[in-house]
């Protein structure tokens, strides 16, 4: 696989929201690194190689077939349905876990800046 | 007998013969934490006393009444800190009890404290808990296994009878068998997970410790069946896991052995030769014992990696600082405040999972790394199928080798990931599984092995188990140091 970059460390953090120290780019690639080396083996098994039939498709050649209707429990559980009423609940129960909140709402930073 | 390495069984009889009550058991082992659990770190919390008793109902014709036991600190106990073991959510308090819990206030239980455990359930050792490292009674420079290290360690040392843990790869069973107890992860959907904090929610399944199989039959029976809350849970009624437990086998039982896990790569002689020895045991007491192979299980952990980082990046964007827990109240925009409570509260472990599933899940790398997953699981689930209808139940390691050194993995965060080699594939077809101890290595370090059902088949499980528990004595060892 391709190497991770430090900008690539850096666009993941930005897009997870976590900030990222200067001296944890490092470790943290790393072990990306190792991890996602580790798990592309994942492609031998699921993508094959070039010009060759993958252990998925030779055992279970049509992925639209009964054969991958694996009979499984929780296969059996779809679309549970429920009476759509509204339960109340304590909104200062809530608003008492929050950072921060006034009258009935959460309190946030402000979200534009000023310039 | 001890008080302290007795059953629920023997405790529920001792109660009942009124030798003594129930909050003089509390007592008792509320004392065993005071003494012996400053060098295990295994309970974030233990309650007073006073509120545990008054938090439960009195309900003698349950056998789980008055007995108490140890909760992961990733399950909601209403008006009780539930932290994950992360400073994120270090003084969130629940308002509210999950379904298990209020099942077992319902049965009487005496749930009468936290449990120490990985940051949000991710770890294979206790050592990434953000309060404190859990160690192993077995040997204290040894981690108890993770994520649940601290509801196992507590239960073999004899401080709490019983604990429940939550699996996502193998979070119960791995800590049972490195502490040499039993743990067991049910089938997906049979318990609910109404106030379990999520990691990875295809996965995540409310496991029980206890140091025996008829214990852990007992506490399934009062925590499982369908919840209106959790609309993943199965069309399962009130079952008595006990009943099975007649210690023989079902007529006829044929048993897979998995011959690639048993003699995969990495696998330390000593344990493997422990699992020979209890595959030998269940032939004598009657089981047709058939090798198999299972050739996606080598894949499994791979695909766990994937499937749980891309759930967890999605289920932990909720921790936000804006409706409970941290936040971090130096930044002046909302993006600052949510990067930098996110910055604050998670530890390393979380962040790099948060950043491995984005990436697995980012638009030029998500047909590569969790498409591909997606299919392995299937064909996990294929082979699983196929296998059982050939077989009843499979046998496969818990573990490739005893507990290892805490701080063995410092430099080596893969080989820590590896950790549920053997365990992950359990997970990830959603059948259920449990690690029973089946004896010591040289060093007199406990090691367990897995019997694998297909989905529903926890009676028969139970059963195995119970019968090859009661012809060995590996469930009667205790740790040393641990005594009144």
């Amino acid at each position: 696989m391709a190497k991770i970059t430090r900008e690539e460390v850096l666009k993941l953090a930005a897009l997870s929201k976590i900030d990222i120290l200067d001296t944890e780019i490092e470790s943290i690639l790393k072990q990306l690194q190792d991890v996602l080396s580790y798990a592309q083996r994942v492609r031998e098994i699921a993508g094959g190689l070039p010009g060759e039939a993958s252990i998925v498709a030779k055992a279970m050649p049509d992925m639209k077939s009964e054969a991958w209707d694996v009979k499984i429990a929780s296969n059996k559980n779809v679309n549970v349905f429920r009476e759509d009423v509204i339960q109340r609940t304590d909104c200062k129960e809530i608003l008492d876990q929050a950072p921060e909140s006034q009258d009935n709402f959460f309190v946030v930073p402000k979200i534009i800046e000023n310039k | 007998m001890s008080l302290a390495f007795a059953t629920i069984k023997q405790l529920r009889e001792k109660l009942a013969k009124k030798e003594i009550s129930s909050p003089e058991l509390l007592s008792y082992f509320t004392k065993r934490f005071e003494k012996f659990d400053g060098k295990l770190g295994s309970a974030l919390e233990i309650f007073d006393q006073k509120s545990v008793l008054a938090n439960t109902e009195n309900n003698s014709t349950k056998e789980i009444s008055g007995i108490p036991g140890l909760i992961k600190d990733n399950i909601c106990q209403k008006n009780r800190i539930a932290s994950c073991s992360s400073k994120m959510l270090e003084s969130y308090v629940s308002t509210y009890d999950a379904t298990i819990i209020k099942k077992l206030k319902t049965d009487g239980a005496l749930l009468m404290g936290r449990a120490n455990c990985d940051e949000f359930a991710m770890g294979s050792s206790t050592e990434y808990s953000a309060y404190k490292k859990a160690y192993n009674p077995w040997d204290i420079t040894r981690v108890p296994g993770g994520s649940g290290g601290g509801s196992a360690a507590a239960v073999a040392a004899g401080l709490a009878p019983w604990a429940l843990g939550s699996e996502t790869g193998g979070s119960v069973r791995l800590p049972a068998a490195f502490c040499g107890i039993v743990g067991s992860k049910p089938t997906y959907g049979l318990v609910s997970r109404y106030g379990l904090i999520a990691y990875a929610s295809s996965l995540d399944q409310i496991g029980i410790n206890t140091r025996t199989v008829y214990d852990n039959a007992l506490v399934l029976s009062s925590i499982a069946g369908n919840d209106k809350q959790d609309s993943s849970t199965l069309n399962v009624g009130k079952t008595d896991y006990t009943k099975n437990l007649t210690g023989k086998l079902k007529e006829g039982l044929t048993i897979g052995i998995i011959d690639n896990a048993l003699n995969a790569e990495g696998m330390d002689p000593e344990v493997k030769k422990l699992v020979q020895d209890a595959i030998a045991k269940l032939e004598s007491l009657g089981a047709k014992i058939k090798l198999v192979k299972m050739p996606s299980m080598d894949y499994s952990a791979a695909t766990y990696f994937i499937i749980s980082r891309a759930e967890a990046a999605s289920n932990l964007a909720r921790f936000d600082g804006v409706r409970y827990g941290l936040r971090n109240t130096q930044a002046k925009t909302l993006n600052e405040m949510y990067c930098q409570t996110r910055k604050d509260g998670f530890g390393a472990e979380v962040k790099a999972r948060i950043l491995i599933g984005n990436y697995v899940l980012s638009a030029g790398h998500a047909s590569e790394y969790y498409v591909n997953a997606q299919k392995v699981q299937i064909l996990m689930r294929k082979e699983l199928n196929d296998l059982f209808a050939d077989v009843d139940l499979l046998i496969c390691p818990t573990q490739a080798a005893p507990a290892f050194k805490i701080g063995a993995f410092d430099c080596d965060k893969l080989q820590m990931d590896l950790q549920d080699y053997f365990t992950a594939f359990v997970n990830l077809t959603g059948v259920p599984a449990i690690s029973i101890p089946c004896g010591f290595t040289k060093e007199k370090l406990p090691v367990g092995f897995q019997i694998i059902g297909p989905h529903l088949s926890e009676e028969l499980i139970f059963q195995t188990a119970y019968a090859y528990e009661q012809s060995t004595e590996w469930h009667k060892m205790h740790p040393a140091g641990y005594e009144d």
